[in-house]
């Protein structure tokens, strides 16, 4: 592989592009493959099963071939109602682990500059918010601030837009007075089964560390579970 | 920012070559059974012997980083190296989990 290959793959990386990288092992060549672009001579004769492997997210050799293909798809997009404390630890461990983060609160104070430097904050109400974010069902949603105005809007986007991972923080209390404002809402109980209430798996932790540990731990779960 | 998995590995590969040093990149490009890391996980290994990122958690690394060495030494462009549970060197360099990958290991040219 040539040195400019692995800084075309950084860079398209940074531009946020989809590709792979292929490799043919026996001389060592490799090329980026865009879907919809034509590739050299070399690769061509394989672009169905390239474009095969890519779309299946997947990396491998192709069958019977001695060409190897890395897939590169953008991170799984994960949008936070509430610039809480647990926020801050979450963009912490979604950083290496392939998640990006949007935070989206109404309330200055805390969707600010300085308690959330590098992440893509909306200083919105969800339902504003939602006008700028492009979402589908590879989006996920964590809403944190537990007030229902800014919490609820968010979760009746996710479940209508079917959103893989919904998550809400709260006791079972608070969600079962949030299923019931929902249902009011004109939800069914089919809908209020996807939202993961109270948010998070079983670790026994309270701190907002802990807390936030416990949400991503999820989300890596479901992502494999829904096959994202 | 989210980082992709080779982010730090391609980026100091770069930062290796821009100081003069051989580089290899050792990918995962097949697994059979059960395997520590996924295929695509990927290492680099300079010509003095550092490394950076993994092929399988540890149990292959070592063999690995000298076949590396090796490679830039006798200017070869790539290999592939197996390891095999069946293979007896496999056990000495310690692949204990029991499964079988397939390693390519090759120097990046400038």
């Amino acid at each position: 592989m040539k040195l400019e290959i692995i800084r075309e793959t950084l860079k398209n990386k940074s531009l946020k592009k989809e590709f792979a990288l292929i490799t043919n092992l026996i001389n060592g060549e490799s090329e980026i493959f865009f879907p919809g672009y034509n590739l050299s001579e070399m690769f061509s004769k394989y672009s169905e099963e390239i474009e095969k492997i890519f779309n299946s997210n997947k990396n491998g050799i192709i069958e019977n071939s001695e060409i190897f293909v890395q897939t590169y798809k953008n991170p799984i997009k994960v949008i936070v109602v509430g610039a809480v404390d647990i926020s801050i630890y979450l963009i912490d461990f979604a950083k290496n682990l392939n998640f990006e983060i949007t935070i989206v609160d109404p309330r200055g104070y805390f969707a600010s500059k300085e308690r959330f430097p590098d992440t893509k904050i909306i200083n919105k109400w969800p339902n504003e918010a939602f006008d700028e974010i492009e979402t589908n069902s590879s989006t996920a949603l964590v809403t944190l601030t537990h007030d229902p105005k800014i919490d609820d809007p968010a979760l009746q986007y996710a479940l209508k837009n079917k959103f893989f991972y919904i998550g809400a923080l709260g006791s079972k209390k608070t969600h079962e007075k949030r299923c019931s404002r929902l249902i009011g809402a004109g939800f069914k109980n089919v809908d209020l089964e996807k939202i993961n209430g109270p948010i998070g798996i079983k670790l026994g932790g309270k701190s907002p560390s802990e807390i936030a540990l416990s949400i991503i731990s999820q989300l890596v779960s479901e992502k494999y579970k829904n096959k994202i | 920012m989210s980082n992709f998995p080779e982010k730090k590995i391609f980026e100091e590969a770069d930062n290796w070559i821009k100081n003069n040093k051989k580089v290899s990149l050792a990918t995962v490009v097949q697994t059979w059974g059960s395997s520590p890391l996924g295929i695509g996980s990927r290492m680099i290994v300079s010509e003095d012997g550092n490394f950076l990122g993994s092929v399988s958690g540890g149990c292959v690394e070592a063999k690995v980083i000298e076949e590396c060495i090796s490679l830039m030494k006798n200017k070869k462009i790539c290999k592939k190296i197996d390891f095999n549970v069946s293979n007896e060197n496999a056990w000495e360099i310690g692949l204990a989990c029991g499964g079988d990958i397939l390693i390519y290991i090759e120097e990046i040219k400038q």
